[in-house]
């Protein structure tokens, strides 16, 4: 799975989870651009993650995420 | 009440009781919410539009998801973070309720439970469902 595949199912993760078709991410999106995008749906965001890519977190994996590029970048690493 | 720590949680367990409905429990509920839609205020009115007598509000009912988290499934150690709830059929007073909690998935990593919820009342009927999320404190 490429770059741009990860971006565009993360996306549909992302507008599920905020219940908003209108969000469309890029690498810089982070929580300031995400009104709702607090600290409980940081946990909703990477359970849904984690079940679409069937991969498993560590805290450590997770803990400076500072945007959805890193996201994207973490993601890529894990599926391989 | 229950004192389950995250490590005591597994996928399945689950939890039960029962509540009755009383309009006494309802006239607190439109004292506290202030919500007297005549629905929930007139059995007149709520007869006039097709109900048996005056409707529970959802919300009471629904709340009994917090007593199941907060006393039942895992009980003092929970953190409620959410309930999706739907209502699928009337609750009248003097419904008997039972009302149930069971664990469908755990998440070690961000110590999140997720429990299904349901209550059905006297006829076995299910008039409300939830999706709960809560944490565990340690």
């Amino acid at each position: 799975m490429n770059r741009t595949e990860i971006m565009a199912k993360l996306n549909e993760i992302f507008c599920d989870v905020f219940d908003d078709e209108d969000i469309v991410l890029t690498d810089a999106t982070n929580s300031d651009d995400i009104e709702d995008w607090d600290s409980l749906e940081q946990i909703n965001l990477l359970v849904a993650i984690e079940k679409q890519f069937s991969i498993k977190f560590s805290l450590a994996d997770v803990a400076d995420l500072e945007n959805v590029g890193a996201m994207v970048d973490l993601i890529e690493r894990m599926v391989g | 009440m229950n004192s389950y720590k995250f490590s005591d949680l597994s996928v399945g367990m689950s939890e039960k009781f029962t509540v009755t409905i009383t309009e006494e429990m309802m006239n607190k509920f439109i004292e506290i919410t202030g919500d007297v839609s005549p629905i929930h205020v007139s059995a007149e009115y709520a007869k006039e539009h097709g109900f048996a007598t005056r409707v529970c509000h959802g919300m009471l009912f629904g709340s009994m998801f917090s007593t199941m988290a907060g006393v039942y499934l895992p009980g003092e150690h929970c953190l409620l973070h959410s309930v999706e709830t739907k209502f699928s059929l009337p609750v009248y007073p003097g419904d008997v309720l039972t009302v149930t909690g069971k664990i469908s998935e755990i998440n070690d990593t961000f110590k999140t439970v997720f429990v299904k919820g349901t209550i059905t009342n006297q006829n076995g009927k299910k008039v409300c469902k939830a999706n709960i999320q809560l944490g565990v404190r340690e």
